[in-house]
Order: structure tokens, then sequence, then C-alpha cells
């Protein structure tokens, strides 16, 4: 039975790979399959191909770790994992197998140790992929690819069968009455007792640190050391050493004497993981509906839908049966954004910020902490730029599924554009507003002396003028390209490999230079305000708003065409090509 | 009323409908009827205005569904074989956004009527994901018709409901019918089809090869037999076309 499931497996890959060439035939796969080629060439075989200690022993090393303190250091991250996997989870055993797999497995005389095995074979080849990316990045810190590769083997494969035993032992625990909270409160329990007696040991067996110990780092590594070598915590996390020593072996003799342990954890998983008697049937069909799901909404481009479980919303406003439709589409798109961004919220929300600016400020001003709260409310704010249109999606790239209903509406193509882009505008400009302002409360009664309150105040007030018409610009980008290449964002086939790594860069960076010259008019206008208004009436901070209103009124001037454009092109644009895909 | 003149659309080199002209007045339905790729959903699609033609007028009382698209869909309704929901809007708020699209003044009587005649008034709360498939299927019609479509067309109505929520769809569809709205329902069918619908329409290869009213069709391709069954019609005018020859008995399988 077991060569019938392998036969599925590889001629699944085999065909998967297969299809993947051919449709290396369209443009659009062939360009990103290039550019993703490059791109992976670039960051990651590159460093490899050209690394100084390539074919010598250049040992695997973080800077400022010893090897001791890494191996302590990597077995707590892994302890710390197999703890989550523990408490966190809340679902029955599901095995996740595909729709298909269930329709023609679980009728057929395959064992459930059949089954499993199948899971195990399948979970490889994520694992090996896993195991080709870790290696790339792991590996620029020096060592030996093939040793990486084969330690990230090691804990990925251990891991992956923990999590599965543990699945089974949690569904054991559940058919004995043991709820989710029930187990959760135990192993939180008996992690209590364990901190104690551990915290205990230290207490009587570790020479306290002194005062002056405790600003020394290499007092502090010796300190931790000692804390995860020895005692309870020792004894705890000895299995998790055995496990990542062939991963951070400095030669293949380290390695081959520390695979032996590493290999009877995993020896032993895997008996456990193949002995568990646990009818895992019924949750997988369910699993695998969601799995089909998922899949679905991830291969017609709604990412997000894949992520969600959609919960009941309230309306962000009341919507009259009449006004303009956009209106609709904005209430729409706010419901799917979550009832977080109503506008009660967000008034409450920016008087309790600036209240907070206002109140903050003066202690930070004292403390000397203010340039820096400054500057993360700056990195914030630019954030919301860089990456708020790739984050909010509340537009046609979330629509984009549903197109065909939305071309049944009576709505003229320029309010559905418009109705498209106004939730992630509207949110991104709300969030913007409040960091700003509250970076600039927090400028202005820090009593920062090098920058004047007339400088924050023009500033803040000429970006507050820029930031709805920027957001618009940026938006239309992106939802100009679903309506113009719509294969590149809804297709039948999965969008994953090299060439779906590839079509997002150049989509990135074709929205970035599309957005760079849209700016120029803006930035014109912008220019030719400011120095008119400084060199005839001499106002330098003064003259920051007009400039930037006049810029706003250029870019919204862009952004109104944009619209109307778009529009006609949503109203031409034929469903036909892709609901043939 | 539905006027459709030459109505031809292209998917490249491939003809999916070809010079198809048909007319349904108020009050009557209309049955689409034909094998797999004969072009049903292509041309409701069309229609609808979900797709452009490639040649050919589509008249949706009187406004030309291409030069005048927003009056043409204010009165049509398209209901897909699959429902088709936004999954983060409940029951009621489906409602009232499809009453702002369409602009429909005092809607919530209407909608409320709607549900209950439905039997969706318990759900009007819940999203698309707490529904079965029939109460989507119904949440979709009470979309459709909230603005009271004169033109209403139906892709395969039936699929996913149970017998009472058949019953109830043939009893909704007559409905309007009788209201005056100018019906035409795709699908495979047959025996509804010969139910409800006044005319049919047989496509196939994307060209009509025969319509007319029930009678109409009957008398046509009853043969000597003088059969009046639409299924034996069905297999009559499709082998027909096929072979170009006399009528023969379809292949048993």
């Amino acid at each position: 039975m077991i060569s019938a499931l392998l036969y599925l497996q590889v001629t699944s890959t085999r065909n998967r790979l297969v299809t993947r060439i051919k449709r290396l035939r369209q443009p659009k796969y062939l360009f990103g399959g290039i550019v993703g080629m490059l791109y992976f060439y670039w960051y990651f075989f590159r460093p490899i191909l050209s690394a100084p200690g390539r074919g010598r022993s250049v040992a695997f090393q973080v800077p400022g770790l010893s090897p001791d303190l890494m191996e302590g250091i990597v077995a707590l991250v892994l302890l710390v994992v197999v703890l989550f996997s523990w408490i966190f989870p809340s679902q029955r055993t599901a095995l996740t197998f595909t729709e298909a797999e269930i329709a023609f497995l679980f009728p057929a005389p395959v064992s459930r140790k059949g089954l499993i095995h199948f899971k195990l074979l399948r979970s490889q080849l994520a694992i090996f992929f896993t195991t080709l990316l870790l290696t790339f990045f792991s590996h620029r810190l020096g060592g030996f690819a093939w040793i990486h590769a084969a330690g990230w083997w090691m804990i990925l494969s251990t891991l992956n069968l923990h999590f599965l035993g543990g699945s089974f032992a949690r569904t054991a625990l559940m058919d004995r009455g043991i709820t989710p909270w029930g187990r959760r409160l135990r192993i939180v329990g008996l992690l209590s007792v364990f901190l104690v007696l551990t915290g205990a040991w230290i207490w009587r067996q570790l020479p306290t640190l002194e005062p002056g110990q405790l600003k020394d780092p290499e007092a502090l590594k010796d300190y931790f050391l000692l804390a995860v070598d020895s005692g309870p915590l020792g004894v705890l996390l000895y299995p998790f050493r055995l496990l990542a020593r062939p991963f951070l072996a400095a030669d293949s003799s380290v390695f081959l004497a520390s695979l032996g342990p590493a290999l009877v954890i995993l020896a032993v998983h895997y008996v456990w993981v193949v002995r568990s008697n646990v009818a895992f049937e019924e949750a997988s069909v369910e699993a695998s509906k969601k799995l089909a799901d998922k899949v679905a909404a991830i291969r017609s481009g709604n990412w997000q839908a894949a992520q969600k479980n959609f919960k009941k919303k309230r309306d962000p406003f009341v919507l009259a049966p009449a006004g303009p439709q956009a209106v609709a589409l904005l209430w729409k798109n706010l419901i799917s954004a979550g009832q977080s961004f109503s506008p009660r919220l967000w008034i409450m929300l920016s008087i309790l910020v600036l209240s907070v600016g206002v109140a903050v400020a003066p202690t930070l001003g004292r403390s000397g902490a203010g340039p820096v709260v400054v500057s993360i409310v700056g990195i914030l704010f630019s954030w919301t730029f860089l990456l708020g249109p790739q984050i909010l999606r509340q537009d046609f790239r979330q629509d984009l599924q549903l197109m065909d209903v939305l071309k049944t509406y009576p709505i003229r193509g320029w309010q559905v554009v418009l109705g498209e882009l106004l939730t992630p505008a509207l949110i991104l400009t709300a969030l913007q507003c409040l960091l700003l302002w509250f970076g600039a409360s927090l400028l202005i009664f820090t009593g920062l002396k090098n920058i004047p309150g007339a400088a924050v105040i023009g500033v803040a007030l000429g970006a507050t003028f820029l930031s709805p018409v920027t957001n618009l610009l940026m938006l239309l980008i992106p939802n100009s390209a679903v309506l113009i290449f719509p294969g590149w964002f809804h297709s039948k086939d999965a969008v994953q490999g090299i060439e779906a790594t590839g079509q997002r860069l150049i989509m990135m960076l074709g929205q970035a230079l599309a957005f760079l010259l849209a700016l120029i008019p803006g930035s014109l206008a912008f220019s030719a305000v400011f120095f008119g208004l400084k060199f005839a009436v001499g106002a330098l901070w003064s003259a920051v708003p007009p400039a930037a209103l006049a810029a706003a009124l250029v870019l919204a001037g862009e952004a109104a065409m944009g619209v109307l454009l778009l529009g006609r092109v949503y109203e031409k644009f034929d469903l036909s090509d892709e609901l043939r895909g | 009323m539905i006027q459709v003149d030459g109505l031809t659309k292209l998917y490249g080199e491939f003809v999916a409908v070809n010079e198809l002209s048909l007319m349904v007045r108020p009050g009557e339905v209309m049955g689409l009827v034909g094998p797999n790729g004969a072009g049903k959903t292509s041309t409701l699609r069309c229609l609808a205005g979900i797709i452009p033609p490639t040649r050919g007028t589509i008249q949706i009382c009187g406004h030309d569904l291409a030069r005048a698209p927003i009056e043409a869909k204010q009165k049509l309704a398209f209901f897909t074989d699959e429902p088709r929901l936004f999954d983060y809007l409940t029951v009621w708020q489906h409602l009232v956004f499809t009453a702002r699209v369409y602009g429909v003044q005092g809607f919530a009587p209407v909608a409320e009527q709607l549900l209950q005649e439905l039997e969706l008034a318990d759900k009007r709360n819940a999203l698309p994901s707490e529904l079965s498939r029939g109460m989507k299927q119904k949440l979709v019609i009470a979309c459709g018709l909230v603005h009271a479509p004169q033109v209403i067309f139906f892709d395969e109505p039936l699929t996913g409901l149970d017998p009472l929520g058949i019953r109830r769809m043939k009893d909704s569809i007559l409905k309007r019918a009788r209201e005056g709205s100018a019906v035409i329902i795709s699908s495979h069918l047959l025996h509804l089809v010969e139910e409800i619908c006044s005319h049919i329409l047989i496509l196939k290869n994307g060209r009509k090869i025969a319509d007319g009213t029930m009678e109409e069709i009957t008398r046509r391709f009853s043969g000597t037999g003088g059969t009046s069954d639409l299924e034996e019609i069905f297999f009559r005018a499709t082998i027909e076309e096929q072979a170009g020859a006399a009528p023969s008995s379809p292949p048993v399988l």
C-alpha cells in the first residue's frame, strides 16, 4: 500500500513541476521566473558560492555568542517552541489532507498507519524546501552548507513528528474529558512548579550575582551557561541540546559524533507517532474542507480571506438607501476592514493620543527620551506609506474574485473605483494623522530647543494636507494593476514558486516607479509655491502649509484623473478572459 | 422586456455564442436549454452585462446594455448557480448594501418581507459562512429582488436546493413572471423548464437550433410518435442538429 501512496506523492510532485515549467511559456510567468531566479541567486546562492570559507572549515558562529552559549540558546528556543505547541492549540488532531486525498484514501483499504506514513512522507517535501531556505540564511554565518542542511532537516523533522504526536496526545486528553483550558492549566501549573524548583536550585547552588556583574555581559553569559547546563533546567534542556548539536557542529567529525543521539530522538518520536491510537479521520475531513477553502481563496488572489475567520461586525455608519454608490462600497469595505475602523473610535483615539502626547511630553523632555520616541513615531509614519497599501487591501484586490457580481451593479465605473479606493485611503490617512499629530505634540511640548514650534506645526499641517491624496495615488497604482493586468493577480494556478516571487518583485518595482513619476507634478507645485513665498515675503516654515496645499491640489487632480481613467478601464474590463482562466 | 439581436461572443477563435436573437416579453418565462458547452452561461453573462458581447445588441426594457448600461442594469437581476456573497457582510448588511447600490428608497419593509418570504428572518445577523447552501441561494435571491427587477436571469436556479426549496423557487419564479417580469432560465433540468417556462430556446454549439412556445417546439419535434415530453424533444432537436438527418433516439449509456 505504501508504494501506491509513494506513487501518488511522486507523480503529484512531478506533475506540479511539469505544470509550472509549462506555464513558463506565458510571458508573465517567464519574466516572473527570470526575476525570481535572479533574486534568489543574488540573495541566497551568490553568498554561498562566493563565501570566503567555501570549501574550508569556517565554523558557524553568531557574532558575540560562544558555541556553548549558542547551544544553550538554541535548546531553549526549541523548548519554548515545543511548550507552545502543547499550550496553545485547541483543535483536535487533524492530519491535513486535500479533499481529493480524503475522497480517495479514506474509503480505500489503507490502514491508519498507512495514512500517517503518507502524511509524514508528504510533509518531507515542505521540510525539504524549508531546510533549503533556512540553510541559505544560516550558512551566511559560516560552517558547511551540508551540515546546516542536515542539522535543519533533523530539527524540522523531529519538530514535525513532535507536533503530530502532541496533537494525538491532546486529542486523547480531550477524549478523556480534559478540555483545552484544563490541559493548559495543568501544563502551566507544571511549568510553574518547575520554574520554582529551578529558581530555588539557582538560589541555593549558584553564586549570587554581584551588582557589578549585572553590567558585565561576559559575567551574565557565564551565569546563563551555568543555569542552563546544570540543575533542573540542564536536565530538561538536554534532549534539545542533543537535537541542536548536529546543526551547530563545526566539522564533519563533530557532526557524525552528534548524529547518533539526535537520530535516536527522531526515532523515538517516529515510534510515538506511529503507535498513537487516536481517531483523526473526522477532524481531518473538517480540516481538509477548511484547507480547500483557504486554497481556493488564495488561488483567487484573496490572501486575506484565506487568513480570516470572519466575524460579524457593526455597521461603520448608517448607510442611507440614496446617495453616491461609491459610499456603499466604502461602507462594505469598512465592514471588511473591521469594526475597529468606526468614526467614533477614531475620534476617541485621536483625543486620547493627543492628550497622552501633551501629558507625557514634558516628562519625556526631562528624561531625554523625547527624540527617541519621536523617531519611533517617525519610523511608524514612514512604514504606513511603505507597507500600508500592501497590508490594507480592502479594494479591488479583495473584490477581484467577486468582479462578476460587481459588474452586474448599475454603478458608473469611476464610482466603483473611488468606492474601492476609499477604505484603505481613509484608514491610512487616519492612522498617519494620528501619528503625525502625536509626534508633533511631543516635539512641541518636550521643549526641544533646536526645532521651533512653528516648524513643527508648519510641517505637520503640510503633511496632513498631503496625506489623503498621496494615499489615494499610492492605492490607485496597485488597483490599476489589478484591472490592467488581472492575470498577475487572479490566476487559477497556485500563486507559488520562484516565478510568483518574481511577479511580486516586478509589481513592487513598477508601483514604486509609477508612484515616483506621479509625485513629480506635485513636487514642482510645492517648490514653486514654497520658494515663491520664501523669496516674496521671506516666509520659511509658514510657507510649508500653502505649498503642501498646492501640491495636494495637483496630486488630487492627478488622483481624480486616475479615478476617471480607471473607471473607464473598469467599464471595459472584460471578464471573459478571466472567467476562462 | 429583453430583446437580443445577433448576439455573438468569441473567446479568441472559439465561438461561444453565434448570432443569437431572441425576445422575451413581460410575463414570459424562457427556458434556455442545451448540452454542456452550448453557450448558455456565456449568453446569460452577456445579457447580464458581466461580459461584453463581441457583436450584437442587447436591450433591457428598452435600454441598450452597451450604450446605457446603468439604466439597463437597474432593471435586471442575475442569479448564478453558485451563490456569490461577501464573506464579511451579514444577511441584513447584504440587503442594506444592495439597496444603496440600486438606490431603493424605503427598502426596509421590502427587505423584511423578502426575508420573511424566503424564511431568512431569523438569520438576518448571520454571516454567509453560517448559512447552508440553500440559505445562501435564498439570500442571493433576496438581494436580487430588493430593487424589484423587471428582467430576471437564472443560471441553474435549483442547484443545491432541497425539495421544499425547489418548490418555493419555482413558485417564486412564476410569481415574478405573473407580476410582469421577463424571465430567462438556463437549466439542464428539463422537467423544471417544461413545468414553468412558457417559451423554450434550444442552443447548441452557440447557435439557436430551435425556439418558440412549448406548443410550437412540441409540434416541430414531436415526429410521428406525437410525444410532448421535453426530454425527448431535446434529444431529437440536438441529435437532429448533430446528424443533420432524421431524428433518432439518444444513445443509451
